[in-house]
């Protein structure tokens, strides 16, 4: 008993410093190149506060991509969503408001709500029609755009995100912190300790068999697309926040890059959640992402955003060579461990 | 047979037929409403066609090659970009040599190598194709736009002499080109083999394996065909416009999903995969766009004919896979 209690402890312990490898090794190897180059990867107070509040970003858009994506459900409309909520929330909370003192709280709130409703929209759209969600995603990413276009005229949308509310929220660092700490508790929570969560799973690992069990497909995909929507809603709205103005003139697809920016940290995301949560995962991939970019910011004047672009696509390839070719890898390491022990026997 | 089985296999056959002829008789009521329409606002037809078939060619062009790649169950959303890639090649290739011959050279092997290294990385290191081309389109993307601004600056991009391929900008050449490759495709899609056993790999994968078909072969193939089509694509972008800045062929890498989609092929690809889709497609989805914007004026049309044309893809969509309902969501 004893000795099970010691290796369940030793397996836990063991566990953590495999989840914690990859984010200690981003923050060494970063901070070393930073420090051989006379610079400091987070130099200011000003610095943090971006660093949290897009570390907060890079997790939400994370973990809404990934939510519909392990159950096979692509969707290219989480940018999209993203400016029509946070859009739709700074229109209202202006008109009541003015930019006056709470602006930031409601936009955040009706931002939040607006998303789920989007969301919810776009697996509406997916559940009647019955055609593939990546399809779905198309012309949903197509309407919400044009919607956006219509409303500002294909202008930035700048009075009603600039005030002095809003610029408090990404002044300190303390919002962000708490919406993730918030998110993060309640993801774990619904996705882990609810029937949803269950449900949501079987689904994920075989849908013909869940579905004939009597698992509700349909209300589960319909939850799921909510709360990615939601989950988008909080992203526009720091994006507001962060960028000052809402860009109202994405046209013909142009509002899909913020997906992609999801891909990287959703396989570190998986990788770690291997050995300690997916969610708490998704918080450190997005923790490893937030680095790397305050670091491309200290060497804005050697590394410009194409050689970001760049860096980041490889990284993606490197990891995914990896993960694509983990057993293949560790095989080859054991039979040459093994050849060395069968030398050293001899 | 019982009665009621009758009325089924009918009424499945006539959803059928429904939805093989649907994308045709979109395309032609398409074309109708937009004739309409330019004769409605009193416009010249014949400038208008020239309009719709350019901004169609470059666009068909890539989403023929990209059926190849759809009809094996696989994704590349890296085509817009390998377009810019090729184009950019080609003109800095002419920069410094000043030979058209090698210009157009370069823009041929850099498709195809662009997309053969998507292709490679995928099979060779095991990585799901999607993923790579997304890596792919970013890595293209950043390069075209880093040797256009710092060889041309960020707004103006690079070009070649604007007379250079001046004497090609017209309607029968471009046809011709188009023609030719759209004719090897339909060739090698529907009269080969390499077409039979793309399908049968996009429908059955583990079964065409057991049947010892190696899917790596047809995939690589598949890619090159894709990129003798980005070629294509980026030589007639030049054709039609001489300079080249980061925002070329943006759209294309996602126009191409919809064309084919819009064309009346299955996403998932197999055996009800049509090479002559993105045509069809390629064609609807221009005429519909341009009949809204010339219908809605005025600087919100833009978004209002967007919306318009999404809920059209959606409807058409919709109608034409009937036939493909299961019991669970569709993934």
């Amino acid at each position: 008993m004893q000795n099970s209690k010691r290796e369940r402890r030793k397996h836990k312990f063991s566990a953590l410093i495999r989840a914690l490898f990859i984010p200690f090794l981003f923050a060494a190897v970063l901070s070393l190149i930073s420090a051989a180059n006379g610079k400091a990867m987070i130099p200011n107070r000003s610095a943090f506060h971006n660093f949290v509040i897009y570390t907060a970003i890079v997790m939400l858009t994370t973990m809404a991509l990934s939510i519909n994506l392990n159950s096979g459900r692509f969707d290219f409309s989480l940018g999209a969503m993203a400016l029509f909520s946070s859009l739709i929330a700074a229109k209202l909370t202006y008109a009541v408001l003015g930019g006056g003192p709470g602006s930031a709280v409601m936009i955040f709130v009706l931002s939040l709500a607006a998303g789920a409703c989007l969301g919810l929209i776009s697996g509406l759209i997916y559940v009647l029609l019955r055609i593939p969600p990546i399809i779905t995603s198309l012309g949903v990413t197509l309407i919400y755009e044009g919607a956006i276009y219509t409303i500002t005229g294909g202008r930035y949308v700048m009075e009603e995100v600039q005030n002095a509310s809003m610029a408090a929220f990404s002044a300190h660092a303390v919002y962000a912190l708490i919406i993730i700490a918030a998110v993060l508790g309640l993801m774990i929570y619904l996705f882990n300790y609810t029937v949803f969560g269950f449900n949501y799973r079987a689904l994920k690992e075989g849908q013909k068999v869940a579905v004939h069990t009597g698992i509700k497909e349909i209300p589960n995909a319909l939850a799921c697309y909510a709360i990615s929507g939601g989950l988008m809603g909080m992203v526009g709205f720091m994006n507001a926040a962060r960028n000052t103005n809402i860009n109202g003139g994405n046209l013909n697809f142009s509002s899909v890059g913020i997906m992609f920016t999801a891909f990287l940290p959703m396989f570190i995301g998986s990788y770690i959640g291997r050995f300690i949560n997916t969610e708490i995962g998704f918080f450190l991939a997005a923790l490893c992402m937030s680095m790397l970019n305050s670091c491309f910011a200290a060497f804005s004047n050697q590394i410009n955003a194409s050689a970001q672009a760049i860096i980041n696509a490889l990284l993606l390839l490197l990891f995914l060579i990896y993960l694509s070719n983990e057993n293949l890898l560790r095989n080859v390491l054991q039979n040459t461990a093994g050849k060395r022990k069968a030398a050293d026997h001899d | 047979m019982s009665r009621k089985e009758n009325t089924i296999r009918k009424s499945y056959r006539r959803r059928k037929i429904l939805s093989r002829f649907m994308p045709l008789l979109a395309l032609l009521l398409l074309f109708l409403s937009f004739l309409l329409a330019v004769e409605k606002k009193g416009y010249r037809t014949d400038l208008y066609l020239k309009i719709i078939f350019n901004e169609t060619a470059v666009l068909a062009v890539v989403a023929t090659g990209a059926i190849f790649i759809f009809t094996l169950g696989s994704f590349d959303i890296s085509l817009g970009a390998a377009t810019l890639f090729s184009a950019t090649l080609g003109i800095l290739t002419y920069m410094e040599s000043q030979s058209v011959f090698l210009m157009i050279f370069v823009i041929f092997i850099s498709g195809i190598l662009c997309s053969l290294t998507s292709s490679l990385l995928a099979s060779f290191f095991r990585i799901p194709a999607f993923v790579t081309t997304v890596a792919m389109m970013s890595v293209l993307t950043a390069v075209s736009t880093q040797i256009i601004t710092s060889r041309g600056g960020a707004l103006g991009g690079i070009s070649i002499p604007s007379g250079l391929l001046k004497p090609l900008d017209t309607p029968y050449f471009k046809l011709l080109l188009m023609a030719l490759y759209i004719g090897i495709a339909v060739f090698i899609f529907n009269f080969t083999k390499i077409g039979r056993r793309q399908k049968f790999i996009g429908a059955n994968p583990l079964c065409a394996k057991l049947t010892g078909i190696r899917a790596s072969r047809y995939t690589i193939i598949a890619f090159a065909m894709a990129g003798l089509g980005v070629g294509l694509g980026a030589f007639l972008t030049l054709i039609y416009t001489p300079s080249v800045t980061s925002g070329t062929a943006g759209s294309i890498g996602m126009n191409i999903i919809v064309a084919i989609v819009f064309g009346g092929m299955p996403i998932s690809g197999g055996a009800d995969s049509k090479i002559y889709a993105a045509l069809i497609g390629g064609f609807s989805y221009t005429l519909l766009n341009n009949t809204l914007k010339i219908l809605i004026e005025g600087n919100a049309g833009y978004g209002i004919s967007q919306m318009v044309s999404a809920l059209f893809f959606l409807l058409l969509v919709f109608i034409t896979s009937m036939n493909y309902r299961s019991e669970q969501l569709p993934r």
